[in-house]
């Protein structure tokens, strides 16, 4: 730069010399061009790099003069004035020429700062011209895209395949060689076939339309008619009755019968349904009939919601109520009483036996608890007097007991009542037996309830077949037991007078003199039973259970007195009689301290089989007795005289016997041989 | 098999003439085995049950609970007789149980297996009569090989085993006989039976040798029970007898009763054991008597009544060495020592 400076000073130096001349020409052009002298336009033909140079140039001059001037005038001389003005007219050109620098600098700036000024406008310009293009672009884009998504209408018509289109299509509408290359009209042609399918299928519709209303017309027609025919028949019916009746084909009872069953709870109705084919099929003598209110059964189906929801609220209203009513001993009983309800409807089953007496099973169906119990009645064809210790034989309460071993109807069958029972605060069903009936195991099974051992479950459903498996047996067994009560009731009616009444039938089960008298035939209570001595071992052995009925027998000869304490199982006669003995004679013996006495019980209690008589072997009772008088008998005669005492022997030997004693224990001749009459050893 | 069935359970026609028939059982005679690890016991109806004593008296048997009558499996049940099993014996081999009439022979081998076929049976020749006599005693006669019955028809027959005939009657009692001792020195068997005689027998001759008519004396005399010698039993020159008259320990030699055992109810069965005596009948205790005559203990069974004692004394089974009783019931007590009742076995 330097250089370059020192470089145009040197053409500045030259210039303001001679080369003025050059700049002047040249400036001379642009003045005859203007014909105007500017110094702007002179600004333009300078470079300002010279100009520089210029004024570093002359500010060295000025300096230099100065000094010069200052030390001429220092030294003062003579000549000096004259060097001196030479000096300063020096010096006021070099001012000149910074005045005209300082003139050109000013414009240039001016110049300068317009041009930037322009450049900028200009820059400003075209800043938002670019704006606005992009705008555009912008714009046109959005529309390209928005014609890009454009959806049309035919394109959510289902239309049929091309193939299908080409092929069936009449070809005035396909116009195969125009639309095969033209996608276009392509689709048009195919929304145009489609339009005249669907214009013909709405023509179809039309018509089915119009079919149906017709058909519709023709059953309304119809109906009418049979509707009128009802009361015709009606007619008819009523009518026939009369002739019914009088040719003995009662259809229309049994009609009405099978009626009144649909409005039996299921189990009651599965009862009906299969005593009614057992008793037409296998058993003459059994009738099947409903009792009860069918209006109250119907009552029952209408509002079942309202009492499910008393059942459901009853847990949580409970506890308010026993705070806020008094009278909770009420409510308790009427939920007792609504428990314990009954179906309205039940089924009597009628079971004749062949002395003319009726056993009437009365089946009714406890409709919360979800079992089924019985009343049982026994009608007899004669009046029958009743002895006092035949008390329990026919009672209502007893006389079904144990039908099936340990079935003695107390307890309920369903494991779920017991929860149930809890709410309401019920011990045990057993209270409520006699009102309600006994609910035995063999009644829920002929109403198809089985109830599993372990889990209580709701769910319980009247099963046919189990009702159909277990009617025959039951049905048998209930008549033996009937007839075996009646026996057994007939017996004791002669057992309360003495009599043991040993039927000619088994008359050769006995010799023919027995001279052991019954004397005393009485009922006795389990209690009392219990605390007899001399019966601990049936005790035990747990034969002595609460369902059992207990008798006391006293049997005499002489001064010898033999009790007999009798357990009579239910299940009389397959199950027998047991007796324990006690003689008094010279001293208590019973089985402990006399082994006569043992082999006695044995006698009639293991070897009863053959006391049994001819079947059904209603007889074993009177059989057992009277062989204990035998028995007593046999004792009592073969019992060694002792010498030591006097006088004759208290019971003479009037059996025949073939020897005395036989054994290590010393046993008496208890059996006796029938024809020959005699007594031997077993 | 269960003793005692629990109250108030539910009984069907089987399970109660069951119950019955165990209610009226009476066990009348007991054998242990060669082995002594097992007890037979024969009753009223005929049946044969065999108990394992090992087994039940086995310490795994005892902490297994303290009903052993469920523990201990009957191993071999069969009606082996008609009627009652009054008596029993075991040979070396055999079991012979006699009832009604005869006598029969079971192999205890095959028995523990459970075949239950008997071996042999022999009727004793008897003379004609209505009824079958029965047999209410069996003793065996190691030294002959031989067998002696006695019972209802009055007499004592004595078997060979090896042929199995009769060989010789001994006649004599007036009524049926109950019992038989033998003598161990000498061959002689002493018989006790229901006309009150206690008779010796010399086998060799057989020839009655001596006669004791229990009842005659009148210390022992007990009328309002009967003469019947029911049970008897002898060591050397001593021999205890009991029944209707009193229990009696007699010196045979002089045939005078030396000692009175003061008690009142008619013994069944007696035995000598080391220096005591053990005696069982009516009541149900097993007494011990010292020859003095004083009562050492009263052990109370189970049964109302025993009708046999059996002192398991095999040699092979020390461990088995028990006191068994059994009587007027379905169960046979064992007693480990002499002290007490350990447990029942039970058909």
């Amino acid at each position: 730069m330097s250089s370059e400076s020192s470089k145009k000073r040197k053409p500045k130096v030259i210039r303001s010399d001679g080369a003025p001349a050059e700049g002047k020409r040249n400036r001379s052009d642009t003045e005859q061009e203007g014909k105007y002298y500017s110094e702007e336009a002179e600004v333009d033909l300078r470079d300002p790099g010279r100009d520089y140079e210029l004024y570093k140039y002359t500010c060295q001059e000025l300096q230099r003069l100065m000094a010069e001037i200052q030390d001429l005038k220092s030294r003062g001389g003579k000549d000096v004035a004259i060097e001196i003005e030479e000096r300063r007219i020096q010096s006021c050109v070099h001012f000149m020429t910074l005045k005209k620098l300082n003139r050109l600098a000013h414009i240039r700036l001016k110049k300068g700062r317009d041009q930037t000024h322009e450049a900028k406008q200009k820059v400003d310009a075209y800043h938002l011209q670019l704006q606005n293009l992009l705008y555009e672009v912008m714009h046109l884009q959005k529309e390209i895209t928005k014609c890009l998504e454009f959806k049309s209408k035919h394109e959510e018509i289902d239309l049929v395949s091309l193939e299908e289109f080409y092929k069936e299509a009449p070809p005035d509408i396909s116009k195969a060689e125009v639309t095969m290359g033209d996608p276009h009209q392509q689709t048009l042609a195919r929304l145009d076939w489609e339009l005249e399918q669907r214009k013909r299928l709405a023509e179809k519709y039309r018509e089915c339309l119009s079919n149906k209303e017709k058909i519709l017309k023709e059953i309304e027609v119809k109906k009418e008619y049979l509707s009128s025919l009802q009361p015709r028949l009606n007619s008819i019916m009523q009518a026939s009755l009369p002739v019914q009746e009088y040719l003995f084909m009662p259809f229309d009872q049994a009609h009405k019968q099978y009626e009144t069953a649909r409005h039996l709870p299921p189990p009651l109705y599965v009862l009906f349904v299969q005593a009614t084919a057992y008793g037409q099929a296998c058993d003459k003598t059994l009738s099947v009939a409903i009792e009860g209110s069918v209006d109250e059964a119907k009552a029952l189906f209408k509002p079942p919601e309202d009492s499910q929801d008393d059942e459901s609220d009853s847990d949580a209203e409970e506890e308010q109520t026993t705070r806020r009513r008094p009278t909770l001993g009420v409510q308790l009983d009427d939920k007792r009483k609504e428990m314990l309800k009954r179906h309205p409807l039940s089924v009597m089953l009628d079971l004749k036996c062949k002395d003319d007496s009726v056993l009437h099973l009365t089946f009714y169906y406890l409709m919360n608890l979800n079992i089924m119990t019985v009343k049982a009645k026994v009608t007899t064809a004669m009046e029958l007097i009743t002895p006092i210790s035949a008390g329990d034989l026919l009672s209502p309460d007893s006389v079904l007991s144990c039908l099936y071993p340990g079935d003695h109807g107390k307890k309920t069958p369903n494991p779920a009542n017991q929860y149930q029972f809890d709410k309401v605060g019920i011990l045990t069903l057993s209270d409520y037996v006699l009102e309600l009936g006994h609910p035995y195991l063999w009644v829920q099974k002929l109403g198809g309830l089985h109830f599993p051992k372990e889990q209580p479950q709701q769910t319980v459903i009247a099963d046919h077949s189990l009702s159909a498996s277990h009617m025959e047996t039951t049905m048998k067994l209930l008549k033996t037991r009937v007839q075996s009560r009646l026996a057994l009731h007939k017996q004791f009616a002669s057992l309360e007078h003495g009599i043991v009444p040993v039927t000619s039938d088994c008359q050769y089960l006995f010799p023919a003199k027995v001279v052991s008298r019954l004397v005393k035939w009485v009922t006795v209570a389990h209690e009392d039973y219990m605390e007899l001595h001399f019966t601990k071992d049936i005790v035990d052995a747990g034969l002595a259970g609460d369902t059992n009925l207990y008798y006391m027998a006293l049997i005499e000869r002489g001064t010898a007195k033999l009790q007999a304490a009798v357990v009579l199982n239910p299940g009389y006669s397959s199950i027998p009689p047991v007796f324990q003995l006690c003689l008094n004679w010279k001293g208590e013996k019973t089985n402990s301290n006399d082994d006569n006495i043992r082999a006695m019980e044995g006698e009639v209690n293991v070897c009863y089989k053959e006391l049994c008589g001819p079947w059904p072997s209603h007889q074993l009772l009177t059989n057992q007795l009277q062989r204990l008088c035998v028995l007593l008998d046999v004792y009592l005669e073969t019992e060694s005289h002792d010498d030591s005492v006097e006088g004759p022997k208290e019971f003479p030997q009037e059996k025949m016997c073939l020897r005395l004693f036989r054994g290590p224990s010393r046993m008496k001749p208890f059996k006796y041989n029938h024809p020959q009459g005699f007594f031997s050893h077993r | 098999m269960e003793r005692a069935v629990p109250l108030a359970v539910p009984l069907g026609q089987t399970e109660v003439f069951q119950a019955l028939q165990r209610l009226h059982m009476t066990i009348f005679s007991q054998s242990v085995s060669p082995c002594g690890k097992f007890l037979a016991a024969g009753n009223n109806y005929g049946q044969i049950a065999i108990f394992s004593l090992s087994s039940a008296l086995s310490s795994e048997a005892k902490e297994e609970s303290k009903k052993p009558v469920v523990t201990f499996q009957v191993l071999h049940f069969s009606l082996a007789h008609d009627g009652p099993v009054y008596s029993m014996v075991s040979t070396d081999r055999h079991l012979l149980s006699a009832g009604d009439g005869e006598v029969k022979a079971w192999l205890w081998a095959e028995m523990l297996k459970k075949g239950c076929k008997e071996l042999w049976r022999r009727q004793p020749p008897y003379r004609t009569s209505l009824e079958v006599p029965e047999i209410n005693a069996l003793l065996l006669v190691p030294k002959e090989n031989s067998l002696i019955l006695a019972g209802g028809d009055c007499q004592l027959h004595t078997m060979d085993l090896e042929t199995g005939t009769f060989t010789r009657v001994l006649r004599g009692h007036t009524d049926y006989i109950h019992c038989l001792a033998l003598r161990e020195r000498s061959p002689e068997v002493l018989s006790g039976g229901e006309d009150g005689a206690v008779r010796l027998w010399d086998l060799r001759t057989a020839k009655e040798v001596q006669t004791i008519e229990v009842y005659k004396h009148e210390e022992c005399s007990r009328p309002h029970n009967g003469r019947w010698i029911g049970c008897l039993a002898t060591d050397s020159d001593w021999m205890v007898c009991g029944g209707g008259p009193a229990l009696t320990l007699w010196h045979l030699r002089s045939s005078t009763p030396t000692t009175i055992f003061p008690i009142r109810a008619p013994q069944k069965h007696v035995t000598f054991y080391q220096d005591l005596i053990l005696s069982a009948g009516q009541g149900r205790c097993v007494n011990q008597w010292q020859l003095s005559g004083e009562l050492k203990a009263q052990v109370p069974g189970s049964s109302p009544g025993l009708l046999s004692l059996s002192l398991n004394q095999q040699p092979a089974a020390p461990e088995c060495k028990v006191l068994t009783a059994a009587g007027n019931s379905c169960r046979v007590d064992v007693f480990t020592n002499l002290g007490y009742r350990a447990f029942s076995l039970s058909f």
